[in-house]
């Protein structure tokens, strides 16, 4: 244990060691802002030439520079938010100092929206989620308003949520309304939309009647299939229609088309027929035998 | 052989061993795959499951493993296996600027102290704080230009891919 030590401590100085000391100095403004220009000032002698190394997290600058002098730094070449090293280096000397430049204001929203699908009249079932960006898009860790609304037709509503170490995030329930909801969030003069999908949630007081019957067979279809609130049931839902007699169970799986499903059933003198879709039941026929 | 001879003996082997094992040695710290604590009692809105967990930690190092080396070789090659989005743009950026500086950067990764502080209601993204300790040194072919050794708070957002999570956000902020 003891021998790791003094070898890690050694390996640490021997790290360190190589910086040499007394080179020209850099001075570095405080609070750099990524987009923004920045000036460097440096000291030394007036005729020597010297590198400047800008090392940030997603870019290095390099610029001869005339000791003594000022560097300009444009705002469009200091990109990157986060921890910066700037090397000033004269022949074999150099000296280096550690810089912090920060994000820029909100410029850009990443937003996820999900799911793209959702019954309608759900509470709590939508999620918003937005990361905030600048022009450069680093991350904006410093609190931001981000108001998130969701609109179907008239109805709407929305939620101002201020911005967590990068990230605003909300909950909401679905609209009782079906169709496509705008889900839009906004952060300053920056806007980013999606659509959510409102469909209508399961069927509601699912009622069917024979339509017609004959020796070829029993026909029943369904009145106009709509959820709780209204909406009509998607076309292509299965609605599952189940008849029951002596012979034993027949069932048939039928797609609703233009709001009804229907279909057509073995003919029976005394038969039970019971309609369901997905997990909701409908009423129960009895055909024959008296009914 | 008297006392002082073996000491000054034992003295030049240590030092010898020491000169022997260093470039050794910070390639082995380098190679290794960092090690990560996570604690996510401060996520929300959803609870971190313990594989989430699992995962997290796994691919959470794999990508300061490959940050390492990529940073170190200036080679981005196998970055696209642990980052993706504007980390990764980002990364390839900093290593191709770093090809035409004629600089590169090796890390030495002490270990990183990671809370999860967002993981969102689907389960596809998860934002973490982490404090890092860092040795970094900036060189110019075997030239050492910067030195330094600190710790680092870094946020990072990463986000569920075909089979494991990446790195889609990685900024380094004061502490």
């Amino acid at each position: 244990m003891s021998k790791l030590t003094i070898v890690a401590a050694v390996t640490v100085v021997s790290w360190l060691a190589p910086v040499r000391m007394h080179a020209a100095q850099i001075r570095l403004p405080e609070g750099a802002v990524a987009g923004q220009p920045m000036a460097i000032s440096t000291t030394g002698q007036g005729q020597s030439q010297a590198r400047l190394y800008l090392v940030g997290p997603a870019q290095v600058i390099q610029r001869r520079v005339q000791l003594g002098s000022d560097v300009q730094i444009k705002g469009e070449e200091l990109r990157s938010a986060g921890r910066w090293i700037a090397i000033l280096r004269e022949g074999d000397r150099s000296s280096s100092q550690v810089f912090w430049v920060k994000p820029g204001a909100p410029e850009n929203l990443n937003f996820l929206a999900r799911p793209s699908r959702v019954p309608v009249a759900r509470p709590r079932v939508i999620s918003g989620v937005a990361f905030v960006f600048d022009r450069n898009q680093n991350l904006v860790l410093q609190p931001t308003p981000v108001k998130f609304s969701l609109s179907v037709g008239d109805a709407s509503a929305s939620q101002t949520v201020t911005s967590r170490e990068g990230v605003a995030w909300v909950n909401s329930s679905s609209a009782r309304r079906a169709g496509a909801a705008q889900f839009v969030a906004v952060a300053g003069e920056t806007s980013v939309r999606r659509v959510v999908q409102q469909v209508a949630s399961d069927p509601c007081n699912l009622r069917m009647h024979v339509a017609q019957h004959s020796t070829a067979g029993i026909v029943v279809e369904t009145d106009p299939i709509r959820d709780c609130t209204g909406n009509p049931v998607p076309d292509g839902t299965i609605v599952t229609f189940i008849q029951t007699d002596s012979h034993g169970k027949s069932a048939v799986d039928a797609r609703i088309k233009k709001g009804i499903a229907r279909a057509q059933l073995p003919d029976s003198s005394s038969a039970t027929i019971t309609v369901a879709s997905g997990v909701v039941l409908g009423n129960e026929l009895h055909v024959g035998g008296g009914q | 052989m008297s006392m002082q001879v073996k000491s000054i003996v034992a003295f030049a082997l240590a030092a010898g061993l020491t000169f022997a094992v260093t470039p050794w040695l910070k390639s082995i710290l380098a190679d290794a795959k960092p090690t990560v604590q996570l604690n996510v009692d401060n996520a929300s809105p959803r609870q971190v499951d313990d594989g989430v967990q699992r995962a997290i930690v796994r691919d959470y190092a794999a990508a300061w493993q490959s940050l390492g080396s990529a940073l170190a070789d200036n080679n981005a090659g196998g970055l696209q296996d642990d980052f993706i989005g504007f980390a990764l743009d980002k990364l390839k950026q900093r290593i191709k600027d770093q090809q035409q500086s004629g600089l590169r950067t090796r890390i030495v990764d002490r270990g990183h102290k990671v809370d999860a502080i967002f993981y969102s209601l689907d389960g596809s993204a998860i934002e973490l704080r982490d404090t890092v300790t860092l040795d970094t040194q900036v060189l110019d072919g075997d030239t050492v230009l910067h030195s330094d050794h600190a710790q680092i708070r870094y946020f990072v957002v990463m986000t569920g891919a075909e089979d494991r999570w990446k790195v889609r956000v990685l900024e380094s902020a004061p502490e």
